[in-house]
């Protein structure tokens, strides 16, 4: 199911437990909640883990284990801090998931380019002196408009920050931690660029105003 | 020697030409997520413009919205 164009699901029914109004008691009540919390975030890191275990070739039960506990407390430390927050519009148990989910995800991305070099560059040509593929010498009109406007249009900081995402891949969570920032920042950066890469190509005739999120 | 562009594939030209209006942060993303998904759930055909453009625009957060969702419904 896709949750950009919907599809057909079912939630399931687990009612919320009666330990949550226990959280904040600062006695035996409350740490055998901060527990049942910490179960339910263990779920979603473990769930979450797995589902990307194919970004970790190397790793095994006990280390993907071993991330999805760490990844649990530190979503526990999260919701904790943001536990005043909650507004019953979901379910709390969806609404604490989706910590678990999140420092998983964010654990594994980290964990699977710990060791691989992230190379920032503000400009896009590459020199080399091998034949140029067949492809990329034939490359079309809106690609070459693309990098032309690449060139033109974006900062240098948009530059490295949109070549690093979108060309070289790297995680917006990989690339926030090397830069010093964070998700946010860079999405907005990112966001920023796409507009002005939008609106240099539909001044020049090669994207259509009328199609607003593809190429003619 | 040659000068050259770094090779753009098709996937690459549509991410960097997507339309990300109206502008959704990570951290609003975030804060909606679980509200959003269990109104997908219950409802597929709602709309939310601003978070499905979001969501197409920003990898790491759709990739942890199909996870809550894949969650809720396992």
């Amino acid at each position: 199911m896709s949750l950009v164009q919907g599809g057909m699901a079912e939630i399931g029914t687990p009612s919320d437990e009666p330990w949550v109004r226990d959280l904040t008691d600062p006695g035996p009540p409350g740490h055998l909640a901060q527990r049942s919390l910490h179960d339910l975030l263990l779920r979603a890191t473990r769930h979450q883990v797995w589902r990307l275990r194919s970004q970790l070739p190397g790793a095994g039960p006990a280390d993907l284990e071993d991330l999805a506990q760490e990844a649990a407390d530190d979503a526990l430390v999260a919701v904790l801090g943001r536990l005043a927050t909650f507004e019953s519009r979901s379910r709390f148990s969806t609404w604490v998931y989706k910590f678990g989910v999140l420092h998983a995800g964010v654990a594994v991305r980290r964990q699977a380019w710990r060791h691989r070099e992230v190379t920032l560059s503000d400009t896009f040509d590459v020199t080399d002196d091998s034949p140029a593929p067949e492809g990329l010498v034939q490359a079309g009109d809106l690609s070459r408009a693309v990098h032309a406007a690449i060139d033109s249009v974006l900062t240098p900081h948009q530059r490295r920050v949109t070549l690093a995402l979108l060309v070289d891949q790297v995680p917006i969570d990989v690339l926030a931690e090397r830069l010093n920032t964070n998700r946010n920042a860079l999405y907005k950066t990112l966001h920023d660029a796409r507009a002005r890469l939008r609106a240099s190509l539909q001044a020049t005739g090669h994207l259509d105003e009328s199609s607003p999120r593809s190429a003619p | 020697m040659n000068h050259r562009h770094r090779p753009l594939s098709a996937a690459a030209v549509d991410g960097l030409l997507l339309d990300t209006s109206p502008y959704l942060s990570c951290d609003d993303c975030f804060d909606r997520l679980d509200t959003y998904v269990e109104q997908i759930l219950a409802d597929p055909s709602r709309v939310d413009v601003a978070m499905q453009v979001h969501l197409k625009g920003c990898g790491a957060c759709a990739e942890e919205a199909e996870a809550l969702l894949d969650l809720l419904t396992s």
